[in-house]
């Protein structure tokens, strides 16, 4: 018996994946007009060594590794917290799970690029095998990534048969046969009996449990890797959860950026994936940015307090020194982040004359507050008084507040918005915090002269080709399968129905 | 008190973490162990037969 769907749903989520409009090529011309550059510089790489990075003793992780380090992160965030949702047996889960799974996919293989990248060679990566020792660990790593991307692709599988099994039913006259092929070899004979469904339900919880620990050792093997090397800043031991709460911050935030993409892309989506959604998750968002914030102070204080003699220089280099900028800029980044999606709870909807809430005085003090911040990083010679700096970092501080109260009324009417504005701003500044975590030490490193550390052309242009292929797996992808789990969307309307009665 | 080196079953310790190309034994164990049980579970799902030919298009509940 062939499987059964909602007209509608065949509609507006089984429809668009035959349809290549001008919206899919402009789209995919735009990405590889961004992904190129980077690649024909990753080719001059190849040819020419890493000579072209800025990468040599003691700086040997760089750019690549801050890549690497953040997307482990959005990549740990995206199947763990769709498995916590899974087992909790959260009904607002069910538009969203597909959408984190594939981010955790397309965000290992991406991030398996950088330590490719990183060596040079990457011929090498076959020599990390060959002659590994249980001991290395950069051997735990690739153990970790690895067993974590298969588990990945595993569950986003598990949760995919039953519609490719719709496809292979549905799809139309038109659809070239290779794609049918595909769909009836991908829904491994799935038929949609009792049996099936019970036997898949079972496999689907199993690796939900399995997943959750899988994903955390990820991110903390990662930091153990950092702290066997005995450098200052990155021996604290609250260095794996440190890690692991970036990571599912992180990830909340690609989360609300991809599945808004997939709105904007696919009009219909708005049906499925409501502001409900938004307001749901982004508590748990909220959630995250108050450990984060209670983590961070507590690397710093801890650090400032002890002033160790290896240690307190490169806490030194990201408060005043040259990492200052990097750090300040994660910190406001965050400050604005939280702001931006706790203080809409807490103001009314009525229209007010206080100019301090207005969104013109929020916009004008964002203006000014971005100039100083830049002067004092520019660090220019004819503001190096410390009087004229006291004044600046004290005018910064009052406009940043200004900003913050006048843009609180315009986000309250705008939770989508002001939720994607939030959530780039934590995405840049997690990868501020990871260059912050990696360069201040490997610049400050003990026992030898300390350096500096500037990324070159070929490093910025292969990070920015890095987010454009993660970006492009994400729109190809959902031109083959639909972004959003049917057969969830289905038993959550028919739950729902049943609670009604 | 011996070192600790001095017995066999620390030699079989040092052994397994030092030795090149153990590292990536085990990576291979953990992959074959993984893949495999995705492999039958995939095939378990996929050879459920049932008697009714009722299709559900979600998970039928109790």
């Amino acid at each position: 018996m062939q499987q059964t769907i909602n007209l509608h749903d065949r509609d507006e989520l089984i429809a668009p994946l035959y349809q290549f409009d001008r919206k899919f090529w402009t789209t995919l011309v735009v990405l590889i007009v961004i992904i190129a550059p980077g690649m024909l510089l990753y080719a001059r790489q190849l040819v020419l060594g890493l000579g072209v990075t800025d990468l040599n003793r003691p700086v040997f992780w760089g750019a690549y590794l801050v890549n690497f380090i953040f997307l482990i992160g959005i990549a740990m965030a995206g199947t763990v917290i769709s498995a916590v949702l899974q087992l909790l047996k959260v009904n607002w889960r069910r538009p969203i799970t597909r959408i984190a799974e594939s981010l955790t996919v397309f965000g290992l293989m991406t991030a398996g690029l950088q330590i490719i990248m990183d060596m040079g060679r990457p011929d090498r990566l076959v020599f990390t095998l060959l002659y590994g020792r249980l001991q290395a660990p950069l051997l735990w790593d690739i153990a970790s990534l690895t067993l974590y991307l298969l588990t990945a692709i595993f569950a986003l599988y598990l949760q995919l048969i039953p519609d490719i099994a719709l496809l292979r039913d549905t799809s139309p006259a038109s659809a070239p046969l290779w794609r049918k092929k595909l769909y009836s070899i991908l829904s491994l004979g799935w038929t949609g009996a009792k049996e099936q469904w019970r036997r898949l339900e079972k496999a689907i919880t199993v690796v939900s449990v399995f997943i959750i620990p899988i994903g955390i050792s990820l991110h903390t093997v990662t930091s153990w890797l950092f702290s066997t090397t005995v450098q200052p800043g990155w021996k604290s031991t609250i260095l794996g959860p440190y890690f692991v709460v970036g990571a599912i911050f992180s990830g909340i935030g690609l989360l609300f950026i991809a599945t808004t993409f997939a709105r904007q892309y696919n009009k219909h989506l708005k049906e499925y994936i409501t502001e409900s959604f938004y307001t749901n998750l982004g508590w748990i968002f909220i959630v995250m940015s108050a450990v984060w914030f209670y983590f961070t102070l507590n690397e710093t204080l801890v650090v400032v307090t002890e002033q160790e003699t290896l240690e307190f220089p490169v806490m030194a280099s990201k408060l005043f020194g040259e990492f200052a900028p990097a750090f300040w800029g994660m910190i406001i980044l965050m400050i604005a982040a939280t702001w931006i999606l706790v203080a809409p709870k807490f103001v009314s909807d009525k229209p007010t004359r206080n100019p301090l809430f207005q969104t013109a005085t929020g916009l004008v003090a964002t203006a000014i507050s971005i100039v100083i911040f830049f002067l004092l990083w520019l660090r220019l010679p004819a503001l190096a008084a410390p009087a004229i700096q006291s004044i600046l970092i004290f005018a910064f501080i009052v406009l940043f507040i200004f900003a913050l109260l006048g843009v609180t009324k315009w986000m309250k009417t705008r939770i989508i918005t002001s939720t994607v504005i939030a959530s780039a701003f934590v995405l840049f500044g997690m990868w501020l915090e990871r260059w912050n975590i990696l360069l201040p030490t490997l610049t400050h490193a003990r026992l030898i002269p300390y350096t500096t550390y500037n990324p070159t052309i070929t490093e910025i242009a292969v990070t920015i080709s890095t987010f454009g292929i993660l970006t492009l797996m994400f729109v190809v992808f959902y031109k083959f399968f639909p972004s959003i789990s049917i057969w969830e969307v289905e038993e959550g309307r028919a739950l729902e129905a049943d609670s009604t009665h | 008190m011996n070192f600790p080196l001095e017995q066999p079953l620390f030699q079989f310790f040092h052994w397994l973490i030092n030795t090149p190309g153990v590292g990536a034994a085990v990576v291979g164990l953990l992959v074959g162990v993984a893949v495999t049980s995705f492999v039958l579970t995939l095939r378990w799902i996929a050879s459920a037969k049932s008697g009714e030919q009722e299709s559900y298009p979600y998970p039928p509940r109790h």
